[in-house]
């Protein structure tokens, strides 16, 4: 079976544990807790016939503080670019994420997260316009989590 | 091997490390009893270290690396293994074996979780608040001796300042603004607190209130109210200020004494085009002339009608040299834009320099001494008078 790791990347209390909860126990806690260090959980799919087994690394949000260790970053096939939808600061922010990830991972896929769209009315949800890497998700309410992850699994396998 | 052995029982005895040796397969060789509470599981000679570190995967040569280059560490710290933090070291022992070195640091990372949690608490409901802050409708700052602490977005595009950080760098930026003469913030504070205060910064009117927050914090709130009148003030064809509204500006200015270019301008042969094309016409040269001039003045400069086809300008905070520049370029635009039907009109310019003794009748008769040289001096032209 192919084993890939994959990271969950983005600034502070964007929701990148709630969206592995989600993926890999189908569970949702509203109680923010934030993160530190690498948490890496383990989920098995089958993709056209082909099985995989992800190992998701929750690594810890950047702060205005804090950056990510490269070191977390090595060996990475993949990546989930996640910002809060609405926080702007989370969504300008993504840019750097991926940069630095590629620099250290140039020929790994990505995809990208705009989280809690729960938060977001219909109407706001409507006048998003997403291009064809970026989802828009909800944790809480299973917003397009599978497709996210599967998603990427796809790019990296076939 | 057996002094490796010593030193590991000697730090394996504080529970504090827990150990895998592994060949150059990954394939465990032995592990320390303890190891049990992070993996889960008693690993077995001969099983793929892999299954038990997940954290490995997609780093297999670096870690290969190891046996080639012996002295080469590889280390990930701060690893959440069951309920536990570690860190995690693998060192070279010999040609054949490597250690995993897993270091229990969960007591000093969980008191780092709590730090971390309760900074970035702080730091989204500071982000919250100044988003609410930001998005008040008035100038809002908080001063505290002569420092300001705090100001909110409206307030730093207001002044032209394009952060806090600058702010600081020169206190009397702001209050300065608000009159010459003002000691500081606590003098304001001092004054507000006996009556409500109006303060005219440029061409705008404000409210301000003020809080006390704490022992020594101050609060201050400025709502513009200018727009209130604005309507009586405004000419309607233009939609510039009309003359009485601009005499009162004009008058604050040389109250407090701030230096400032003030220009006369006066449109060449308007009667002509009045009388060639129509009134109507006329009416289009003005809004056209009024266009091209508010298109390249700043936010602080004022522009207003004085009357017929003569306009005030007022270049505040403008040195001589750079006043008579952009006059210049001025009467060149006005010049080089054509109007439909009419073609180009062309303007003349006189200016005038304040000085601290000038009244509001002084110097007017500059401004239009210099116009009326202008004019003689064959018109499209800017004129100087000291």
């Amino acid at each position: 079976m192919v084993r890939k790791k994959i990271l969950l990347i983005g600034d502070f209390n964007v929701g990148k544990t709630s969206l592995i909860r989600r993926y890999v126990d189908n569970s949702f806690d509203e109680k923010y807790l934030t993160t530190i260090g690498v948490k890496i959980s383990k989920k098995c799919l089958t993709i056209e016939g082909l099985e995989c087994e992800l190992l998701i690394w929750d690594v810890e949000g950047q702060t205005p503080h804090k950056r990510i260790p490269h070191s977390y970053l090595k060996g990475a096939s993949g990546a989930i670019f996640v910002a809060d939808v609405n926080r702007s600061e989370t969504i300008e922010g993504i840019d750097a994420h991926i940069t630095t990830f590629l620099s250290i991972n140039p020929h790994s896929k990505y995809v990208i997260a705009y989280n809690k769209a729960d938060l977001l009315t219909a109407q706001q949800q409507e006048m998003l316009s997403l291009s064809g890497d970026i989802f828009l998700t909800s944790a809480k309410e299973n917003l397009n989590v599978e497709r996210l992850f599967i998603t990427l699994a796809k790019e990296m396998l076939l | 091997m057996k002094t490796t052995q010593i030193i590991l029982n000697a730090i394996l005895s504080k529970r504090i490390f827990e150990y895998v040796l592994v060949n150059r397969d990954f394939q465990v060789i032995q592990a320390s009893d303890g190891i049990v509470r992070y993996l889960n599981a008693m690993p077995q000679k001969g099983e793929d270290v892999l299954e038990y570190f997940p954290e490995f995967i997609g780093n297999e040569e670096e870690i290969r690396q190891i046996f080639v280059k012996r002295h080469c560490l590889y280390t990930l710290e701060s690893i959440y293994k069951n309920e536990y933090y570690v860190n995690i070291s693998i060192e070279y022992c010999d040609q054949e074996t490597a250690i995993i070195l897993l270091h229990n640091i969960t007591s000093i990372a969980v008191t780092n979780q709590r730090l971390l949690q309760y900074s970035n608490e702080s730091t989204l409901l500071y982000h919250t608040l100044q988003k609410v802050v930001d998005n008040q409708n008035a100038l809002v700052f908080v001063a505290n001796d002569e420092r300001i602490e705090f100001a909110n977005q409206k307030f730093l595009n207001y002044i032209g300042v394009e952060s806090l950080e600058k702010l600081r760098e020169n206190p009397f930026n702001f209050y300065t603004k608000i009159e010459k003469t003002l000691e500081s913030y606590d003098a304001l504070f001092e004054r507000i607190q006996s009556g409500k205060e109006q303060v005219k910064i440029g061409k705008d009117t404000f409210l301000i209130q003020a809080t006390l927050v704490e022992s020594t914090y101050k609060l201050f709130t400025l709502t513009k109210i200018t727009h209130l009148s604005d309507g009586m003030q405004i000419d309607p064809l233009t939609g510039i200020y009309r003359r009485g509204y601009f005499d009162e500006v004009l008058a604050e200015f040389l109250h407090k004494k701030d230096t400032f270019a003030l220009a006369m301008i006066d449109l060449d042969n308007f009667k002509k085009v009045n009388d060639t094309y129509g009134h109507l016409a006329g009416d289009k040269v003005l809004k056209s002339f009024v266009s091209v001039i508010k298109k390249h003045i700043r936010k602080d400069d004022f522009f207003a009608r004085w009357g017929g086809e003569e306009f005030m300008l007022l270049l505040a905070n403008t040195p001589l040299e750079s006043a008579q520049m952009k006059l210049d370029r001025l009467c060149e635009m006005v010049a080089q834009h054509p109007i439909e039907e009419v073609g180009r009109v062309t303007a003349s310019f006189g200016f005038t320099y304040s000085t601290p003794e000038d009244e509001l009748d002084t110097i007017i008769q500059r401004a239009d001494e210099a116009l009326y040289e202008a004019k003689r001096a064959g018109k499209n032209c800017v004129i100087f008078k000291k």
